[in-house]
């Protein structure tokens, strides 16, 4: 018993049996919906109209009874009684039974209340249904052939039987057949699911094409499993990024500490022995926090931070911030703000990755340099009219911790750009190289259409408007 | 003055003691969030340095349990974690400074320092008018002099000079600085705070005028009162 149940739980925990049952069963209930309305349409109807007509002529009979002499209506009782093919009318009083029947039988209900009897013809037993009419000198029965209508009602059983018993075998192997089509699909997810688990990030799991919801389901799950090998690929490079570029100011580090220690006994220790030190683990630390920040605005997604930011005084604190240095080497910082400069974000992060773009100009923009920063409807360009940057590593200068080899013996980190970038694609946006004859152009866009703001406002106002 | 070191670390709670000791202050070292409480409770302290991550008791349960207590003591929040969601929500528990390790130990000094000196004068007095020895600051018409010779600063040279002017004799950071002048959370790590304070230096000490503006190598800046020297 207990085993039983187990093997029926079991099977239950699998869809497809618990698919198979409840789409049997449905289609169970939906013939059985059919046939009940049609047994009531075709049965059922002739059923009713042959008890209505059996009525109809109980209330005439009584109707002649009432007008006519009591031997007329006898006379016409046993004419009708012979006329009428499909009807048994009969007729008892206290002498004597006149009509179809030999004698009226008393135990049938009053009409309209129609009861079974059965009759009597040669060998034959053959099924009445009639009802009968108590009038003031004799009882009268009226009733019609069942039948026809009982083999017919036979038939119709069985011909449901039939159609049901059909129903559970289709339902049962559709079931499983639709099932087993659904587990098919879904194995894939599953299979996919197991070779990613194995650690190859780039299976994907087929789609049909067909566009229905598993394919959608598909396309999610990939989209995701992209996502995911991103930041998989993103962590992994960061660490070996750490591993080798770090390695190499912590090796510098080491080496000053060991012969600042094996030489003691000659020199002791002093503060210009320690400064290059600590100067050296300041810088390890910042490129350390920097990639940890730049890790953070990749995968970060809360922007609560963010607000209505005015890039203009952005633009001119950053210039602010930036003049005294720029003027030192003899470059000059223009401004064009005609467009719009309000933007949506995170005003510490916009006023970094403006201030470090044009920190990036003006280092590598070499003196006398002109830099022009622009502001446009969604962030901002700083042109320069330095050396400029060959197109073949305009893709290289946003990977972290590259230095371009023009660029090594310039103090820097190669985290600048990669920060600009992340954080341009913290806001949605993103940044853009181009050269000029002669120069850079570095543009930021802090989102990518300017429509969908454009439009949202014009919401806005329209609301504001009916407030 | 008497300090609450609150760190689980061994070594950096040492050298804190150590560091703190050396500068004057009265240490005492707590090494998990109980104890943090307790003494901060029973003790009578004037600062607080709370470590964020501690055993027992979260560093922000703490501060949290300490100002419901109706503790308004400074506390400096020390933290390695260093997002600006982690600062906003230490600062809004109630701390009112927050430095993220690693962090140098004049940076903390200099914090130490600010939040001290705030705190003993609660309302600071809105003066119309700034003095540093001979260097003179009137805030409402922005005129600054020196020896009765006017200095002519440009806007963010006159709000650091402002700065240092409302921290006479103290060590005041970069990071400081710059939080205070251009309020962008952030450390631009490059020298743009040093030339820019170059600059201001040129002007306040220009001429035969003797230094007021002293560079404490790896630290930052002091504004010193020339006439006390």
């Amino acid at each position: 018993m207990a085993s039983a149940i187990d093997w029926w739980t079991a099977r239950f925990a699998s869809f497809a049996w618990r698919f198979t049952v409840l789409f049997t069963g449905i289609l169970l209930l939906l013939i059985s919906a059919i046939i009940f309305v049609l047994y009531q349409l075709s049965i059922g109807e002739i059923s009713r109209s042959k008890q209505q007509q059996l009525n109809l002529i109980a209330q005439q009979q009584q109707l002649l009874a009432e007008q006519l002499q009591y031997s007329e209506f006898l006379q016409q009782l046993s004419l009708q009684a012979e006329q009428s093919r499909d009807w048994i009318i009969a007729y008892q009083d206290s002498q004597a039974a006149l009509g179809d029947l030999s004698r009226v039988p008393n135990h049938l209900q009053g009409c309209p209340d129609v009861s079974s009897f059965l009759v009597a013809q040669g060998d034959d037993l053959r099924v009445y249904s009639g009802c009968i009419v108590t009038l003031a000198q004799g009882t009268l029965l009226v009733a019609f052939d069942e039948e026809d209508l009982y083999f017919l009602q036979q038939r119709f059983i069985n011909a449901s039987l039939v159609s049901l018993l059909l129903t559970i075998i289709l339902g049962a192997f559709s079931g499983r057949y639709l099932s087993k089509q659904l587990l098919r699909r879904i194995k894939r997810f599953n299979q996919t699911a197991a070779v990613v688990q194995g650690g190859n990030w780039s299976a994907r799991v087929p789609s049909t094409g067909r566009g229905d919801e598993f394919d959608l389901l598909a396309s999610n799950i990939n989209r995701m499993l992209t996502q995911l090998e991103h930041s998989f690929q993103a962590v992994s490079g960061v660490t070996d990024a750490i591993a080798h570029d770090l390695r190499t100011p912590l090796g510098r580090l080491r080496l000053a500490l060991e012969s600042a220690i094996t030489q003691t006994p000659q020199e002791p220790i002093t503060a210009a022995t320690l400064e290059p030190m600590l100067k050296e683990l300041d810088d390890i630390l910042h490129t350390f926090s920097s990639m940890l920040e730049l890790s953070r605005l990749e995968h970060k997604q809360a922007r609560s931070s963010f607000q209505e930011v005015d890039l203009q005084q952005i633009a001119d604190d950053a210039i602010e911030l930036l003049q005294p240095i720029a003027q030192d080497r003899q470059q000059s910082i223009l401004l064009d703000a005609s467009g719009v400069t309000t933007i949506e974000g995170d005003r510490s992060l916009v006023f970094r990755a403006l201030f470090n773009t044009l920190e990036n100009a003006s280092k590598y923009g070499g003196d006398g340099a002109t830099l022009k920063l622009s502001l446009t409807a969604t962030g901002f360009t700083v042109a320069d009219n330095g050396p400029g940057i060959a197109t073949e590593f305009h893709d290289k200068v946003f990977q972290r911790l590259y230095r371009l080899e023009s660029s090594r013996t310039t103090p820097g980190y190669g985290l600048g750009l990669p920060l600009v970038k992340a954080i341009a694609e913290f806001h949605g946006g993103d940044v853009e190289l181009s050269n000029l004859s002669p120069g850079l152009a570095v543009t930021v866009r802090f989102r990518k259409d300017r429509s969908i703001s454009a439009n949202g406002r014009e919401t806005v106002g329209t609301t504001a408007a009916f407030d | 003055m008497r300090i609450l070191v609150v760190e689980d670390d061994q070594v950096t709670q040492s050298f804190l003691k150590k560091g703190l000791t050396e500068q004057g202050y009265h240490v005492v070292v707590a090494s998990d969030g109980q104890d943090a409480l307790f003494q901060a409770l029973e003790g009578d302290f004037q600062l607080i340095i709370l470590d964020r991550m501690l055993p027992k008791l979260d560093g922000l349960t703490v501060l949290n349990t300490l100002r419901s207590a109706g503790r308004t003591l400074p506390v400096l929040i020390l933290s390695a974690l260093d997002s600006v969601d982690d600062r906003v929500k230490g600062l809004r528990e109630g701390g009112d400074d927050y430095l993220v390790k690693p962090f140098a130990f004049a940076e903390l000094l200099a914090r130490i320092e600010i939040l001290l000196k705030r705190s003993s004068h609660q309302q600071p007095a809105e003066h119309s008018a700034l003095t540093v020895g001979d260097l003179s600051m009137n805030l409402i018409t922005r005129e600054v002099s020196r020896q009765g010779r006017p200095i002519t600063l440009q806007p963010k040279e006159f709000q650091l000079l402002r700065y240092l002017m409302e921290h006479p004799g103290q060590v005041v950071t970069r990071t400081l600085l710059f939080e205070a002048v251009w309020h962008y959370d952030f450390d631009p790590q490059t020298n743009v705070i040093d030339v820019h304070v170059a600059r201001l230096r040129k002007k306040v000490e220009s001429d035969d005028l003797a230094p007021i503006l002293e560079t404490i190598r790896g630290v930052g800046y002091r504004l010193v009162d020339s006439s006390v020297r």
